[in-house]
């Protein structure tokens, strides 16, 4: 298999080619960093790439599969995180100028795991600046290119987690989501991307956007893979007060049931009133292939979920505005504009309005929980639109213009706020080609069914072959 | 609605939260507020008369008395 071939595969193929030993992870680590230094260049999925590093952690793995000492599935395996996890030694932008020389002296708790796991970091991801935006534009760093269109947004904030993964930059990757942004860059880029429960996986060394709303996840270009990801990280952390102590299943064994005999709903409020109409069509035919393999579909209301958007808005801008203050203080003129003007915003939020937001959140969630008693889980589209034009500002569907960050976060951030498991999924081409996702939202701390409808509609899905044209520029 | 006046959000910036603002950035504030704000009061919609909210400190576990 030649080097190309081999940064096309996903996780749980060439970690059995590892553990078989018909791979070693130094020549798949090599195969990658090669890929990165020939293509990374106009690409700009990387801030930081970690080639020696990298080169002597696998060396180390082969070593170890060699005495016969495996870890597990991601041992061997390269993947890369977004730079906002803390990362011991090396440096952690979070896509800022401010922070652009930050050398944290200690590991994330989910780094660490990795680590622990066997996975060889590869490098550190661009991301719209400190998270705070669903476009991925950056202007620090430069954007990450949608490897299907490259004048298209990739998506944010986790832009070169998604851009890095499609592009064959790492096997897989680290994304964090306040109102999307592992959802939305995941279905930009025709990834899977998964926003775990509130409380499954540790946030501790993540820098954070909004305390309340934030979520690490994995992007991957298989479900599979994000089983294998969201394995090593789940499960309670001391350092961290909001994981739950919640038993941690088998994923890769739990998502294997067929999905015969499940419900899926279909929100009749928000999630379907503006949708681009490919976008509807696909998620729809989505929907009638889950139906095929013997799900059946039921309408669900959520007539509360309409006032996510607004608890969201408030919630974000008061923690985000909260955490930056120091910084605003004393080097304001280092931010990027947008995410400038968005800070200055979360001051003049009233503590009665972060407040009511707060309690409005859980009128929210429990109308979502009462939904999630009558079916499995539920179907949504995960952005209303394809990805935009890279200078697009505003959007018009349905005869309703927009802020084009509106649009995106539509469908994603009322499941921040109500803290539920949610997978995007590759569900479709548009006529441009660009990719379509769909998402499937799930009970509190149920992402193994949330996983088993996503794998199973894998398996159907129009998507199941199709990858982005990666050689060409 | 009346829209947000970018003289009060400066006066606030600078009296309250104490934070140098530039013009363009109040204007892009006011902007997201006045979009913002309808929503955030039809929040007085639902009934939260007897909510919590999210952000309440859970009590801290029982120790265990130790002799």
């Amino acid at each position: 298999m030649s080097p190309e071939e081999l940064t096309r595969l996903g996780i749980a193929e060439v970690g059995k080619l590892i553990r078989r030993r018909a791979l070693s992870p130094v020549e798949l680590t090599r195969a990658y960093l090669d890929r990165i230094q020939r293509e990374d260049g106009d690409r700009l999925a990387y801030i930081t790439v970690l080639r020696n590093e990298a080169l002597a952690a696998a060396a180390a793995a082969e070593r170890e599969i060699a005495g016969g000492h495996s870890r597990g599935p991601l041992h061997g395996i390269p993947i890369a995180l977004k730079d906002l996890i803390m990362t011991r030694g090396i440096r952690t932008t979070c896509g800022s100028r401010i922070l652009k020389d930050w050398v944290p002296d200690a590991d994330a708790t989910v780094a660490r795991r990795l680590a622990e796991a066997g996975a060889i970091l590869l490098g550190k991801l661009n991301m719209h600046e400190f998270a705070y935006g669903p476009t991925g534009v950056n202007p620090h760093y430069g954007t990450s290119r949608n490897p299907w269109d490259r004048g298209r947004m990739p998506g944010g904030s986790s832009s070169g987690s998604a851009v890095a993964v499609a592009a064959g930059l790492c096997a897989g990757a680290l994304g964090t989501d306040t109102g999307g942004s592992v959802r939305i860059p995941a279905a930009f880029c025709g990834l899977v991307g998964l926003k775990p429960t509130y409380g499954r996986v540790r946030r501790a060394g993540v820098i954070p956007l909004a305390w309340s709303l934030d979520h690490v996840g994995p992007m991957t270009r298989t479900v599979t893979d994000a089983a294998l990801l969201l394995q090593a990280l789940a499960g309670r952390d001391p350092a961290d007060p909001s994981t739950a102590d919640v038993p941690v299943p088998d994923y890769a064994r739990a998502m294997q049931g067929e999905i015969r005999g499940l419900t899926l709903g279909l929100p009749k409020d928000l999630f379907f009133e503006r949708l681009d109409p490919e976008v509807r069509a696909a998620v729809l035919a989505a929907a009638r292939s889950l139906e095929g393999l013997g799900a059946s579909l039921e309408e669900i209301p959520l007539p509360k979920i309409r006032h996510a958007g607004p608890a969201s808005f408030a919630i974000i801008v008061s923690e985000a505005t909260a955490y930056h203050e120091p910084y605003l203080k004393t080097r304001a003129a280092e931010y990027g504009a947008d995410v400038r003007a968005r800070l200055m915003t979360g001051q003049f939020i009233l503590a009665g309005h972060y407040l009511k937001a707060q309690r409005a959140r859980q009128v929210i969630r429990a109308e979502m929980d009462l939904a999630l008693r009558r079916v499995h889980a539920l179907l949504l589209p995960t952005t209303p639109v394809p990805a935009p034009p890279l200078d697009a500002r505003e959007l018009t569907v349905d005869g309703l213009t927009e802020d084009v960050r509106a649009w995106l976060i539509r469908c994603t951030r009322p499941i921040n706020v109500t803290g539920h498991p949610a997978l995007s999924v590759p569900c479709g081409l548009t006529a441009a080609g660009l990719p379509i996702g769909l998402q499937i939202v799930g009970r509190h701390f149920d992402e193994a069914t949330v996983l088993q409808i996503g794998r199973a509609f894998e398996a159907v899905s129009p998507m199941r072959e199709r990858r982005p044209p990666l050689d060409s520029k | 609605m009346a829209p947000i006046s970018i003289h009060l959000l400066q006066a606030l910036s600078q009296e309250l939260s104490r934070i140098p603002t530039d013009p363009d950035d109040l204007a892009n504030a006011a902007s997201q507020l006045a979009a913002q704000l309808e929503g955030l009061g039809r929040l007085d919609d639902l009934d939260l008369s007897a909510v919590e909210p999210a952000t309440v400190l859970l009590p801290p576990r029982e120790v265990p008395y130790v002799s």
